[in-house]
């Protein structure tokens, strides 16, 4: 049996429509949040679960981590049930929201987490090695003496991660972790996360509208969308499917040479400079560059794969979403 | 002129939306009116007074109905002055002062009518001596609404001064929250000024907080002869102007701080 | 025993962040002081005009005033996570974060909020007891004292257990918190005079419902002299244990209720 398995999970909410003129009370509609999802996640995977806004992802996350119950269906995290014996279960788990902090705003945060420490029920030994280790790996220990308030978001974000691993949980949610943070922030947090993955073997279910988050970290992910599971798989193998076009831009030493392209090659001269898009399932790149060889001397020239939110675009549209 | 009707529409109609809350205050202040009824009651029957306790009834009545008068409040614009985004406001090129006022009077005038005319219609179907009783006479009744008028307009101009003074302290709890207390204590609402002390009646009487709804009340009982509406209803008006100078002043004076200070 | 000490810590953690802004903290106390004093002023002058009500006295009534000032402020400052912040904590997602944590909600809400300013409306309920129990004459006595301390103690764990019926209405996300202000300030204002002056139906709400009149009034009465319906001593200290069981009732229905807790957003 996998680590995570869910089977069939259902959940659905009421919510009051506005009121419409001349009706004394609001109607109740209901929208079905998740409309039966199964898949199951083995120890140590690192797994991205992408959607467009209102998919599931946080209704998801959120009865996985034991916030809400299901309508229906079941599911199991290391053989426990989130939503019973919440208190026994949260003990394994690590939560990360990126909109919300779990830590205290006005005090420093070394306060913050010593109060964790409390609250898990830590031992001392292990609580002060493991904020040892933490905050080495994170670059906390210049910031333990600030307040929450004082540290910038990058910081922030760092301390929040911090204070959801002090208990060394099995498994960590991260609901959109990097969404306003700068480049150098992003790509400390992605390391770090790896890091955190490969020496403890934490499982990782990651939530984000950042495809690069997913590129860099998850070899597997999930698509969702309205209420249901659409894709489980590799990230390459999603992309090839709606990566069909490349794009191609060469400059010559000469202006305008001559250059007859076949159809379904969509070019813009520029002077000397030439950007073009193909697909290559229709014509072979190497047909292509002999064709663009054959024109003149090429001084310069880069070859780019469609961006990956564009992907990411192209399929939410083909998905309906 | 337009700009502060528009703003006094728009407040009408956002009042009128919190339909459930409304309910529940509505309750809620009920609940509040038979207590202190009870209250009264139980003190009058051990030591009867001068005043008949079918005035204290009306009198507690119709200052609970019309409570939200006193208290509602503009969270938005305290969200704002918090924020310091009020400085943007301030720099507009109408009178921040009137378009405000505008604001509070339709928010006051909303909130107090939609929860007061049914409270009102409850305590009157109560017995005598629980309820509210009929007006003395046609005349007290008639002058009693005409001083609900100036009494409003005092009530939305201190409220322009407790949010006047908050764009000073920037914290509504403090100072504003002090200005509400005496309020709350010398409108009659904490207790009907009619039982306060006599000695001091003969102060609070003067105040511009008895002008809010203790001086129509009274009018209304027969307390005040409607002969006395004479000098009651133009110090009222005296008091809504010197009030609402005061207001403007203090608006002014924190404009002025703002564009000396650069915003 | 962990329990007790993590309680301790929050709260000490709480006081620090209040401690951040001192100035506005010391001029907020004093605001609460006069706000008080405001409450405490009527009831001097409702004595003054009418000297007493029944078989209490001026000096009753004050202890009364007293009573209930200092429970329900002390309420406010050791529960301010029920008393005021929860629906708050409901609406902004708050609660979430709490319930990612291995201990019961209700203990964490309690650890998450204080209002220490109230330590001025407790001064004033204080002075408010000694002056009435000076003129009432009561004669103190250890059992008196425990009695005081039980009726105030139970008594707060009374209110806490009426706010959390608020607590459990902003589970479900109903909005009348209005309503509910009804039994809570409500029973404050109406419950800071002796119940028994009230009609029928208002004395059972405060004897079965919102049993103030157990919790306060049956002490009060008996460290006063005025044993209520001729009640033996006893009864004193046994009927002000209904305060505790309100609140077990309460947290009970708390916790079945945070199993229909919606969260926000999708």
């Amino acid at each position: 049996m996998s680590y995570i398995e869910v089977n069939g999970l259902k959940k659905s909410f009421t919510v009051k429509k506005k009121r419409e003129k001349g009706k004394l009370f609001r109607e109740k509609q209901i929208v079905e949040a998740l409309k039966g999802i199964s898949f199951s996640v083995d120890r140590g995977e690192l797994v991205g679960y992408i959607g467009p806004n209102g998919a599931g992802k946080s209704t998801t996350v959120k009865i996985l981590s034991g916030i809400l119950t299901p309508d229906g269906g079941e599911a199991t995290v290391g053989g426990r049930v989130p939503w019973q014996e919440r208190r026994e279960y949260v003990r394994h788990i690590g939560v990360v929201f990126g909109q919300r902090s779990q830590l205290w705003w006005d005090v420093p945060i070394i306060d913050s987490f010593s109060l964790l420490k409390d609250i898990y029920r830590l031992s001392e030994a292990d609580y002060s090695s493991r904020l040892k280790e933490l905050s080495e790996a994170l670059q906390l220990e210049e910031l333990m003496r600030t307040p929450l308030r004082l540290l910038s978001l990058g910081q922030r974000m760092r301390a929040e991660l911090c204070g959801s691993l002090l208990h060394r949980p099995e498994l960590l949610f991260l609901d959109e972790p990097t969404i306003g943070l700068d480049a150098v922030s992003k790509l400390a947090l992605r390391d770090f996360l790896k890091w955190e993955n490969s020496e403890h073997g934490t499982t990782v279910m990651l939530t984000t509208h950042d495809m690069e988050d997913i590129a860099a970290l998850c070899s597997r992910v999930m698509v969702l969308g309205h209420g249901r599971k659409l894709y489980d798989g590799k990230l390459p193998e999603l992309l090839e499917k709606y990566d069909t076009v490349r794009t191609v831009n060469v400059k010559y030493d000469a202006a305008h040479p001559e250059l007859v392209l076949p159809e379904g090659v969509s070019a813009e001269w520029n002077d000397s400079e030439l950007s073009l898009s193909y697909s290559p399932s229709k014509l072979p790149t190497a047909q292509l560059l002999a064709l663009l060889q054959d024109a003149g001397r090429i001084s310069e020239m880069t070859l780019q794969p469609e961006n990956i939110d564009h992907l990411i675009a192209a399929m939410y549209k083909e998905m309906d979403l | 002129m337009r700009a502060y009707f528009s703003a006094f529409r728009m407040r009408l109609r956002l009042e009128t939306q919190y339909r459930g809350a409304m309910i529940g205050g509505i309750l809620c202040q009920l609940f509040f009116g038979i207590i202190l009824v009870a209250l009264y009651r139980a003190l009058y029957a051990g030591r009867p007074q001068p005043i008949p306790i079918e005035h204290v009834t009306t009198y507690v009545w119709i200052q609970q109905s019309l409570f939200r008068m006193l208290t509602s409040t503009d969270v938005d614009l305290y969200d704002k002055i918090r924020s310091g985004n009020i400085s943007y406001d301030l720099c507009r090129p109408v009178s921040m002062y009137w378009f405000y006022y505008f604001r509070a009077a339709a928010q006051k005038l909303m909130g107090s009518l939609m929860r007061g005319a049914p409270m009102i219609a409850f305590a009157a179907l109560l017995p005598r001596g629980w309820g509210i009783t009929a007006p003395d006479s046609l005349p007290a009744f008639a002058l009693s609404i005409a001083a609900l008028f100036p009494g409003f307009l005092c009530m939305c101009a201190l409220e322009n001064i407790a949010i006047g003074v908050t764009m000073r302290t920037l914290d509504p709890r403090g100072i504003s929250g002090m200005l509400s207390l005496l309020m709350i204590t010398f409108s009659g609402n904490l207790l009907p000024l009619t039982l306060f002390p006599d000695r001091w009646q003969a102060v609070i009487r003067w105040l511009p907080y008895s002008q809010l709804l203790d001086a129509p009340i009274r009018l209304y009982t027969g307390e005040y002869a409607p002969a006395e509406a004479v000098w009651i209803i133009p110090m009222q008006f005296l008091w809504a102007a010197v009030l609402m100078g005061l207001g403007m002043w203090l608006w002014d004076s924190n404009r002025k701080r703002l564009i000396v200070q650069g915003g | 025993m962990n329990t007790i000490k993590l309680y301790v810590r929050s709260m000490g953690m709480l006081m620090k962040s209040h401690m951040q802004y001192t100035s506005s903290f010391i001029l907020q106390m004093l605001t609460q002081l006069v706000m008080e004093g405001g409450e405490m002023l009527a009831v001097i002058l409702v004595v003054d005009r009418f000297e007493k009500v029944n078989q209490w006295t001026g000096g009753d009534l004050y202890f009364f005033f007293g009573m209930m000032s200092v429970s329900f402020y002390t309420t406010e400052i050791f529960a301010r996570g029920i008393t005021g912040d929860f629906p708050s904590m409901v609406r902004t997602g708050r609660l979430d974060t709490l319930m990612l944590r291995p201990r019961t909600i209700f203990f964490q809400v309690l650890c998450s909020g204080t209002d220490p300013r109230r330590i001025t409306c407790i001064a004033v309920g204080v002075a408010s007891l000694i002056i009435g129990s000076r003129m009432s004459g009561v004669e103190w006595s250890v059992l008196k004292a425990l009695a005081l301390t039980e009726a105030v103690l139970m008594s707060c764990m009374l209110i806490l257990g009426l706010f959390l019926i608020e607590a459990i209405f902003s589970i479900h996300s109903v909005k009348s918190v209005e309503l509910v202000n009804a039994i809570t300030y409500g029973g404050r204002s109406a419950c800071q005079y002796p119940t028994d002056i009230y009609p029928r139906p208002l004395k059972i709400l405060f004897t079965v419902v919102a049993p103030f009149a157990l919790t306060m009034q049956v002490p009060a009465a008996w460290i006063l002299g005025k044993p209520l319906y001729g009640w033996p001593a006893w009864t004193a200290f046994v009927t002000p244990l209904s305060g505790a069981a309100v609140l077990a009732l309460m947290i009970v229905l708390f916790n079945r209720g945070m199993k229909y807790y919606r969260s926000t957003g999708s």
